[in-house]
């Protein structure tokens, strides 16, 4: 723990947490803050009774932010004849809310699955939380069957801003970030409550309400090229469940809105790998080249996509689309074509 | 049975919680036993249970007095390794998940659903729901949706469970096509990308294989091989590949995290909001797709073979669309 190494302590972090939540469960009506720091392990053998407790006060304050983001519901109670009153605030966590509801238990193969489900997540985002929603699930001592072989399934979220984002979400907090949209070449800074994060056709998008636009809005995290900020004082109240399904419904619906014709050369990159995207329609053979439907969510996305298989791909429909992978593979021809000289004069001023 | 990452205090204190009701429920059982449950070592359940032992509640006296704490057989632990726990304080069931443990669990199942075998929908929405209402909050809102593998997964999965070769023809990143017989160990997965890991026979040695690349597979009645011990491993997905050529490219500083895949370092400033990075390619066929696929946000500068296979690339790309388009090629043809 930084910066409170004034006074030796031979308790551990652990032993300190695991205290304040057993001495929280225990109480009926609460303990105040003066009786923690001055009788819970950990505290106690640092606390200077009538004198100066700041840093020990702001070890509680964080520990308290720790042991509820272990999903422990640690309360605080205002007393009824004193409301308002700092001083005789008390904290306790409510054994109901605290055991996981008696009626809830697991069969074995649940338990596999649930095991499977947590190796998804086995680097990176989410990969602690997954490690101890493991651990509790082992306390209910149910033994899984065996895990099913051959697969070795992972969510690896590569995006910096997932973390920062989803956490955001859980707090209500308002973020602000640099966003390059697709088919534009500057970007440009949102104001945004987070509301859901989806993966949807192999993409990561964050759903949230644009506070410039005042509208929900739907985001790339990929195209995300800037850190993730708090923006002061921007709370909102997290609108809780059904969002990311609203998201991959909204998500889901413009995807089948949207189709597009393409011809792709046999035997090539593009043949290989679009002919079997998720739900294309099977490929119908015509002279030469192979003609794919393909549906897509967004047409800047796509033709992003489209342009980087060059000659092997030709769009027919719709003509937007068409001309739009006409004109990135113009620019990619331009940029590419003068001199070398020539072209860092002009770009480099 | 790795420890995994280092074991932060929000870890230990999650274990010490959990570990409680378990041993609630076994009234002698070995520290072995225990560790194997847990996934920890047994150097791990000593230290949590020694500390158990001496923790408990302040209690009316505030003193934490013997009645107060939690206790054990210590005999038993010390001469026999058993752990018999003969008084508890306070807990004596599992804690909740919070929002985000069930929301990565609850995220990892839909991802699994696409799975074949995992397609019985009703057990994994009830699933989830068990899990929703085991959080303390409404879980965090990520949610994946069901990637399609395709028909070629079953079929790899077949064999690697029949323990079976496969043929197929692969497309490798260069553009060529060649034809492999393969002992198929494991199917991995990365986001919407499906893998194979196994043993190539053409190149003897261990490979990894899209599956979006394989095409004409079909299964032998070879039987595989015992698996060597590097089978079991998933990190061997991506051992890297040889990067030899170097390739220079300009773009705004805000663009350079679309290429953090390629592992950009600086190479100057050329000015204004602008930045020059340098990548490690294999091989062009991958930058010029690349490059393509970034239109007015990427620029490669040099070397100068590198600027003309990308611009002549593209140039083949717009040639298409000079042709006459299929003469009276209507795009609702057979839909």
């Amino acid at each position: 723990m930084p910066s409170t190494s004034e006074k030796t302590s031979r308790v551990s972090v652990e032993e300190r947490l695991f205290s304040l939540v057993l001495a929280l469960i225990a109480t009926e009506i609460g303990l105040t803050k003066a009786d923690i720091l001055s009788t819970v392990q950990g505290y106690r053998q640092r606390y200077v009774s009538g004198g100066d407790n700041a840093s020990l006060e702001r070890q509680f304050e964080r520990d308290k932010d720790d042991i509820r983001e272990l999903g422990i519901p640690l309360e605080v109670v205002e007393p009824p004849d004193d409301p308002g009153s700092n001083h005789h605030l008390r904290y306790r966590i409510p054994k109901g809310l605290y055991d996981l509801p008696a009626d809830v238990s697991f069969t074995a193969d649940e338990l596999m699955l649930l095991k499977l489900a947590a190796t998804v997540w086995r680097e990176g985002s989410l990969s602690a939380e997954s490690r101890r929603a493991m651990t509790k699930l082992n306390a209910l001592g149910i033994d899984s069957s065996d895990p099913v072989l051959g697969y070795s399934p992972s969510l690896r979220v590569r995006e910096a801003s997932f973390e920062p984002l989803s956490k955001a979400m859980d707090r209500g907090q308002v973020v602000a970030f640099l966003y390059l949209k697709p088919g534009e070449s500057a970007p440009r800074r949102r104001q945004v409550e987070p509301r859901a994060v989806v993966l949807f056709d192999g993409r990561w998008h964050l759903f949230g309400t644009d506070r410039d636009a005042a509208a929900n809005r739907t985001f790339l995290l990929s195209r995300i090229v800037g850190p993730v900020v708090a923006v002061p004082g921007g709370t909102f109240v997290p609108p809780g469940e059904g969002q990311a399904q609203e998201a991959l419904s909204e998500l889901d619906a413009l995807w089948n809105a949207n189709l597009a014709t393409i011809s792709v050369q046999p035997g090539s990159d593009a043949a290989v790998r679009l002919s079997k995207r998720h739900s294309t329609d099977s490929p119908q053979s015509g002279e030469g080249d192979t003609t794919v439907n393909l549906h897509f969510t967004d047409l800047n996305v796509l033709a992003d996509e489209l342009a980087g298989f060059g000659p092997e791909v030709l769009v027919h429909a719709p003509a937007a689309l068409r001309s739009a992978v006409r004109a990135r593979l113009v620019s990619v021809r331009d940029a590419h074509t003068d001199a070398l000289t020539t072209s860092t004069t002009e770009e480099g001023e | 049975m790795s420890a995994g990452p280092a074991i932060g205090a929000s870890d230990k204190l999650t274990f010490l919680l959990s570990l409680v009701p378990f041993l609630m429920d076994h009234d002698r059982i070995s520290v072995t036993a225990v560790a194997d449950h847990f996934g920890v070592t047994p150097d791990r359940v000593r230290e949590a249970v020694n500390l158990i032992a001496v923790s408990g509640i302040p209690g009316e006296t505030r003193q934490y007095l013997h009645g107060d704490l939690f206790d054990i057989h210590w005999e038993e632990l010390e001469t026999n390794d058993l752990i018999v726990l003969t008084h508890l304080v306070a807990i004596d069931d599992s804690p909740r998940f919070s929002a985000r443990e069930a929301a990565a669990l609850i995220a990892g199942l839909q991802y699994l659903s696409s799975l074949p075998e995992n397609a019985d929908v009703d057990a994994i929405a009830s699933l989830m729901a068990k899990l929703t209402r085991s959080a303390s909050g409404a879980p965090s809102q990520v949610a994946v949706a069901g990637t399609d593998a395709g028909s070629t997964i079953a079929v790899v999965q077949a064999a690697v469970r029949r323990g079976v070769q496969i043929e197929f023809d692969y497309l490798n990143a260069r553009g060529e096509q060649e034809q492999r017989l393969v002992e198929p160990w494991r199917i991995q997965s990365v986001d919407r990308d499906w893998y194979l890991r196994g043993w190539c026979h053409l190149r003897e040695a261990a490979r990894t294989f899209r599956l979006d690349r394989m095409s004409g597979l079909h299964v032998t009645m070879i039987p595989t091989s015992p698996r060597p011990l590097e089978a079991e491993q998933p990190e061997a997905l991506f051992e890297g590949s040889a990067s030899d050529l170097e390739v220079t490219v300009e773009l705004a500083s805000a663009a350079v995290p679309l290429l953090a895949d390629y592992g950009p370092y600086g190479a100057g400033v050329p000015g204004g909001d602008r930045v020059r990075r340098t990548l490690g390619v294999a091989h062009f066929h991958g930058l010029k797709r690349l490059v393509a696929g970034l239109a007015g946000v990427v620029e490669v500068v040099g070397p100068i073979e590198a600027r003309a296979v990308v611009r002549d690339w593209a140039a083949a790309g717009i040639a298409r669309y000079d042709e006459p388009d299929d003469a009276g090629f209507d795009p609702l043809v057979g839909e």
